[in-house]
């Protein structure tokens, strides 16, 4: 491992100490809130993985989050599995749901390849309420679904500890010389083929691991929150939250949608008393413009190039 | 006799009604530097695209070193010892130098990629080898001259280790000064890594002192074959050419 690496991981260890004390000093409401930070934090590190390295832009992924949601409701609802069962169960299904989303990546890319990801969110938003409602609820979903853990502080250190292992993960996977091969493809995915690589396998390994992290932050949210409807998860400002997350934060760094998803989801519980209704995205959607605009590479960016300045000034 | 290094038998490609190239039939040895001429719009390039897969023949076959090459993709013929540049340079412009050799330098096995450190010693002597200074590995491309961008192109495809490497419009874009360098690379990759070249350019001054042997396309067709002094004396040549 590489001094730089070295280095930063100790930027990660004050972070998770930090984050771990923060229940001693912050009410249970905020921690509430952090809570969901860290579900979208996994949500939107599962789509940096793939369309902030590879450039293959996903408007789908909460088809992703609803495979692993419903599996995992379904098991242990309606067919009483335990859920150290059902949830890897449902990350398995998650990566079975991302081979299919994988397979348009063959031939297609930008903006085509976004709306078929689009497409896949929809089926599924309309298979879950008309194919077997019986089993996965109709539109009214399914509520009484078993949780992991209860109370906030509990859910805060479960939640926080799978965002933390996944960024971390994530975090080393790219900075792997994988991680430089999949940017790579992003750039030029021709002249990837040209400098011998199989751009197929890469991205298959992209698609898998993006699956992987959504089927787990899927699993996770449905088992906090105990239950799941289609129009919670197919929600297209639950799609637009992740992407805006990723974006604001940071594509194609991991750290950024971190920093994204803590941003967000501050800004939006801050909003809450002015704004109390849906128009708060509309107001939080001109924040993210604004800041996107300035900033096109994210907060990740604005922090890089402040610390940059900060050690010139020292020396 | 030894056999080819690559073998291209009665090639066609055709876009509609467009024929690109019409039955294209050339062998080169290892070792060999074939030039490959035309005026634009001859087919020069397709005859590139199709021998790295990034176009599919309509028909014709591809031979290398003995083998039918038409089942491989791109990245298994560039195993195979096949690379090319483009009239355009197309780095990793968000990437540095080194990085971009390192791209070039990577495995398919994803366990190696995962596991495995990049070989900075290695990446920084290929560097080297084309004429950066250890300054210029660690800048973007953005920060590149046309002739450096050339020397990228040529150090990412030094990287991968190429037995025939297929030059398109290498001299394109270039000073004089710039050319004389990348001529001289050239000459000194192929003596210490006995690299074999098909080269296209329209610069017909440069290409002379680099090749053996020179092919004239004109729509898609081969015209002449032979001495670089032979083809360009050559009167269906300068017609269709050269225009006289």
């Amino acid at each position: 491992m590489d001094k730089t690496t070295l280095k930063l991981l100790g930027g990660w260890l004050l972070f998770g100490v930090i984050m771990c004390l923060l229940p001693l000093v912050v009410s249970t409401g905020t921690l509430r809130i952090l809570i969901f930070a860290h579900f979208l934090a996994i949500f939107a590190m599962s789509w940096d993985i793939l369309s902030g390295r590879t450039g293959y832009i996903s408007f789908g992924h909460p088809f992703l989050i609803g495979i692993a949601g419903y599996t995992t409701a379904i098991l242990s609802f309606r067919y009483g599995v335990p859920i150290y069962f059902s949830i890897p169960a449902a990350v398995a299904a998650t990566m079975v749901g991302g081979t299919l989303f994988f397979v348009p990546a063959l031939r297609i890319r930008g903006t085509y390849f976004a709306l078929v990801t689009l497409a896949f969110m929809e089926i599924l938003y309309q298979m879950t309420k008309v194919v077997a409602p019986k089993v996965t609820g109709g539109t009214r979903g399914i509520s009484g679904i078993e949780t992991i853990v209860t109370g906030a502080v509990p859910n805060y250190y479960l939640t926080f500890a799978a965002m933390f292992v996944i960024g971390l993960l994530l975090w080393l996977l790219v900075r792997t010389r994988i991680g430089i091969a999949l940017s790579a493809i992003q750039m030029d995915e021709e002249a990837v083929k040209s400098a011998g690589l199989n751009t197929t396998k890469l991205k298959l390994f992209a698609f898998m691991v993006s699956a992987a992290v959504a089927g787990i932050g899927g699993a996770f949210y449905v088992h906090y929150l105990g239950s799941i409807a289609p129009r919670g998860i197919f929600e297209i400002n639950f799609l637009f939250t992740i992407l805006i997350a990723a974006l604001i934060g940071g594509a194609g760094t991991i750290v950024g949608p971190i920093i994204g998803a803590y941003f967000l989801t501050m800004l939006l519980e801050f909003l809450r008393p002015v704004l109390p209704g849906m128009e708060r995205y509309f107001l939080y959607g001109i924040v993210a413009l604004v800041v996107y605009v300035y900033q096109p590479n994210g907060i990740h960016s604005l922090l890089a190039s402040a610390r940059r300045h900060l050690s010139v000034g020292k020396s | 006799m030894a056999e080819p290094l690559l073998e291209v038998r009665d090639l066609h490609k055709s876009f509609g009604g467009l024929h690109a190239l019409r039955g294209l039939t050339f062998n080169i040895a290892a070792g060999e530097t074939l030039g490959l001429i035309g005026p634009n719009g001859a087919g020069k390039t397709t005859v590139f695209n199709l021998i790295m897969n990034e176009l599919k023949p309509t028909a014709g076959e591809i031979r290398f070193e003995g083998k039918n090459i038409a089942r491989l993709a791109t990245h298994a013929r560039v195993k195979r010892g096949i690379a090319r540049t483009y009239q355009v340079p197309k780095p990793f412009g968000e990437m540095s130098v080194a990085e971009n050799i390192r791209v070039c330098m990577a495995t398919d096995d994803l366990w190696k990629l995962i596991s495995g450190r990049p070989d900075e010693a290695a990446e920084r002597d290929i560097g080297q080898s084309v004429g950066f200074t250890d300054q210029q590995i660690g800048v973007q491309p953005s920060e590149l001259s046309m002739g450096d961008l050339r020397r990228l192109e040529m150090a990412r495809n030094i990287a991968v280790r190429p037995k025939l490497l297929l030059l398109d419009e290498v001299f394109a874009g270039l000073t004089l000064g710039e050319i004389a360098q990348i001529s001289e690379l050239l000459v000194e990759k192929k003596q210490k890594e006995g690299l074999t070249y098909i080269i296209v350019s329209h610069d017909l001054r440069a290409l002379a002192p680099l090749v053996d042997r020179v092919l004239v396309l004109s729509f898609g067709a081969l015209i002449a074959e032979g001495s670089f002094e032979e083809v360009i004396n050559d009167e269906g040549v300068r017609e269709a050419y050269l225009g006289q």
